[in-house]
């Protein structure tokens, strides 16, 4: 809390072991039963944790854990959890991502038009300074999914993210001035940024969005002191500019073979082959890889795009200062349904069938629960964890899914029921992990559609999707779901039914076993992270899309934070500017959604608890 | 509207000093009103639209070339909204006439509208003007219908108790 944490990775990584060694209840290890023991929950130990109090990375750590080890709330003392303040941001869309707590600061990225909001968290939320960096009002078009932002990081006395235009500013976060903007993205093709920045040592990495206006998917790395172009990695295409080569090793044998960016896809379909990174990037500080996942492959129709449409679907690892590829795998290959696997890799050592591994956690957008080793890139479990058709399960062997035929959109047919819908089981909402319960909690949800493929027209900046999409509730009762997932059974342990809404908001555990999370219907709550038991819960001004934070005030007390502001994908239905009579409009999402708009309304709100 | 005043405020202020005006035979800057709605008014438009919401047959073709020209995927499949606002409602940001719905089209609007005057044909924007203006009446090709596959509305989620929905048949399942 008294020094801000240093950008060179080195001392970085020496603080954090220190704030770690000297936190409250700050044990990184589990408190499970030692190897080979077969009671208890699974063991996991964490490779990169939170700089104690505050959290100044997108998911707090680099290793997109989300959890916490402050352990003043409780489960028993949780009933007392108020509100300390509430700051409006003025800009009444979906607020996804969590604000940052730096040196006593809160940082608040609003959706476009992307303002940073400083407030002194010393003064009890006043403002200190506000930046407006008025990115072009054209990108507001060209978002697919409402004009959201998914965070920020800060690193090297700055504050950096993405602004829907393209860019990527760096904002001096003591003054609030402008230090450098970079180019990233270029609207007129369809491209804008609503991924989190992640900075890592000397670097910021960030991926593009556009997936459905045939976009080529790519991670770019910049200077963090200058925004320069270090290197970047495209998603799809040759190998030279996928950052392929021959040391790079893949684990399947069909992911093995020279430019599949290329050959899997008919001639120069890959330039508009989408792959983004929309969702979440994290970084192993042991091995200095950084890993992400990518979106659904370029155009709907899946008839268009005949072959595997590499490396959509996809789990990279590369190399963090070269961008060179380590191991691919594709989880979904020949997508058929948009399910961009864009969601979270959360890097932890865990317990598995005996020995400590290291993995990457990544509950898939397409239904299945991945366990994938981190340094090959081999899958060692994938679990369904909500209802999932499409597939009847994914070959470890095989390394690739069993797709049921039946399920397999086309061109001019309605392939009805398929499970889940294009919004995924799980959303980019991310899950938290807790070494101390050995449970993942997926905010996951539950929705099935009817596809058609149908004609597609590439005009470059507009919509390349070649689908017509109608989504409704998925079987059971329930549309959101977070579940308590137990890592050495792979199964659900406890989960809690939301029965009207999806969930798409993300998750925070924390050392006192809570497990913090929000509802599409503006329910804040606080859950038992062993049990699932809501202990606490209270109702906010809008439906909560974003993801809680946990932080130690100057006075030493434990704070939590939330935004409160329904939007994205599939709250924007609650927008005033979309009609339930269309249930194929916002991208298919409305028949699901169509009741939104009596359980919640726009809002812009920021939410600090304590006791 | 703000800006306008504050304009007008600075013309006026910027003219003071000068020599005092001839209030008697002034003329009016503009003599049209200034609508608050961008874009020309009705009678501008110098080529009225050739078609009428009425005519089945530009209407269907309206709504092939909404498709076509991605319109669609931006407002909907069938207008209801998205990436762009929702065609079939009762607000307009820029206006519900035909020319107004016109200029929007061959103009573009700034939040992320493309302009088309210069890429298609114009008898192509009017024909996407009628299938516009056919949404909700019985003209509306294709008109999607809602109450097929939903169920119906739960109750509300007043209070802490959580209610229970019911939900359409499940479809089979894989697992
Ligand atoms: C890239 C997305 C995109 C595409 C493609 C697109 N629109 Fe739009 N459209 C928008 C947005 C965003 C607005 C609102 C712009 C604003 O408020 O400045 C809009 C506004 C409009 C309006 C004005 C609505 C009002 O409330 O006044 C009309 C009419 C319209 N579009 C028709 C069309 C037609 C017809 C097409 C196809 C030829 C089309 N649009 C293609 C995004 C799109």
């Amino acid at each position: 809390m008294s020094r801000p944490i240093s950008t060179r990775w080195t001392s970085a990584l020496l603080l954090l072991v220190a704030a770690c060694g000297s936190s409250s209840g700050g044990s990184v290890e589990a408190s499970g039963p030692p190897n080979g023991q077969p009671e208890g929950p699974a063991q996991v130990r964490l490779v990169s944790p939170l700089p104690n109090g505050e959290w100044t990375l997108p998911a707090g750590d680099l290793a997109n854990t989300r959890y916490s080890p402050l352990a003043q709330l409780t489960p028993q003392n949780v009933k007392g959890l108020k509100i300390v303040s509430t700051v409006t941001t003025g800009v009444p869309h979906g607020h996804e991502g969590n604000p940052l707590v730096v040196n006593g600061v809160m940082y608040v990225v609003t959706p476009y038009p992307n303002n940073l909001m400083a407030l002194d968290l010393t003064k009890n939320g006043q403002l200190k300074w506000l930046f407006r960096p008025h990115p072009d009002p054209r990108s507001v078009g060209i978002a697919c999914c409402d004009v959201v932002n998914r965070g920020a990081s800060y690193a090297d006395g700055k504050i950096i993210y993405s602004l829907l235009d393209g860019h990527v500013v760096a904002v001096d976060a003591e003054k609030g001035t402008e230090v450098w903007r970079a180019t990233v993205g270029d609207i007129n093709r369809g491209e804008t940024l609503t991924a989190a920045a992640l900075a890592v040592g000397d670097l910021v990495i960030v991926g593009n969005s556009g997936g459905e206006l045939g976009v080529r998917g790519k991670v770019v790395a910049l200077d963090v002191r200058t925004g320069h172009e270090v290197w970047r990695g495209y998603n799809t295409g040759p190998d030279n500019e996928v950052l392929i080569d021959g040391t790079t090793k893949m684990f399947y044998p069909h992911d093995q073979g020279k430019d599949l960016g290329v050959k899997t896809w008919p001639v120069d379909q890959w330039k508009l082959g989408g792959g983004t990174v929309w969702g979440w990037l994290s970084y192993d500080p042991e091995t200095q890889t950084l890993f992400y996942s990518t979106g659904n492959p370029g155009v709907w129709n899946p008839d268009v795009r005949p072959g595997d449409n590499k490396w959509s679907c996809a789990v990279f690892a590369r190399d963090l200062k070269t961008g060179h590829v380590k191991w691919v795998t594709q989880l979904v290959p020949h997508d058929s349904w948009d399910y961009d696997e864009i969601n979270e890799n959360i890097a932890i050592d865990m317990e598995w069938q005996g020995k400590m591994r290291k993995v990457l956690l990544h509950p898939g957008r397409s239904g299945f629960m991945f366990v994938i080793d981190r340094e090959t890139g081999e899958v060692l479990s994938a679990e369904k964890f909500e209802p999932t058709n499409w597939a009847s399960s994914w070959d470890l062997k095989k390394g690739e899914p069993v797709k049921d035929p039946t399920k397999q959109t086309k061109h001019g047919v309605v392939v009805k029921n398929i499970c889940p819908s294009s919004t995924g089981a799980k959303e980019f909402s991310p899950s938290a992990v807790s070494p101390r319960t050995g449970m993942l909690y997926i905010p996951a949800h539950n929705t099935c559609m009817d596809y058609e493929g149908v004609d597609a027209n590439y005009i470059e900046g507009t919509p390349y999707l070649g689908a017509s999409v109608k989504m409704y509730p998925g079987p059971g009762g329930y549309q959101g779901e977070l579940i308590g997932w137990d890592l050495k059974t792979q199964k659900k342990a406890w989960s809690i039914q939301e029965p009207v809404l999806p969930l798409t908001g993300g998750v925070l555990a924390t050392g006192g076993d809570l497990v913090f999370y929000g509802t599409m219907d503006g329910w804040f709550k606080a859950v038992d992270a062993k049990t699932g038991a809501v202990m606490w819960q209270m109702r906010l001004g809008s439906g909560i899309i974003g993801n809680p934070i946990t932080f130690l005030g100057a006075d030493g007390k434990q704070y939590v934070a939330i935004y409160a502001g329904v939007g994205g994908w599939m709250g924007a239905v609650a927008f005033p500017d979309v009609s339930e009579d269309d249930p194929y409009a916002v991208l298919g999402v409305v028949g699901a959604m169509k009741d939104i708009k009596k359980y919640t309304g726009p809002g812009d709100a920021l939410y600090v608890f304590s006791l | 509207m703000t800006r306008t005043c504050l304009f007008a405020l600075v013309l006026a202020a910027c003219q003071a000093p000068t020599k005092h005006r001839d209030t008697t035979g002034a003329t009016a800057a503009i003599d049209v009103p200034v609508g608050p709605v961008p874009g020309p008014g009705e009678a501008s438009q110098a080529n009225p639209n050739p078609y009428t919401k009425n005519d089945d047959v530009a209407v269907e073709e309206g709504f092939k070339l909404f498709q076509r020209y991605n319109c669609a995927g931006c407002h909907g499949d069938h207008g209801g909204g998205g990436m762009g606002p929702s065609l079939r409602d009762v607000d307009w940001r820029y206006g519900d006439t035909d020319a107004q719905i016109y200029d929007s089209i061959a103009e573009g609007r700034g939040f992320g509208m493309p302009a088309w005057g210069t890429k298609l044909p114009e008898d192509h924007v009017w024909k996407l003007v009628a299938y516009i203006r056919s949404l909700r009446t019985a003209m509306e090709p294709d008109r999607p219908s809602i109450a097929a596959d939903t169920e119906a509305p739960p109750n509300t989620t007043a209070g802490l108790a959580r209610p229970q929905v019911q939900n359409p048949p499940p479809p089979e399942q894989g697992k």
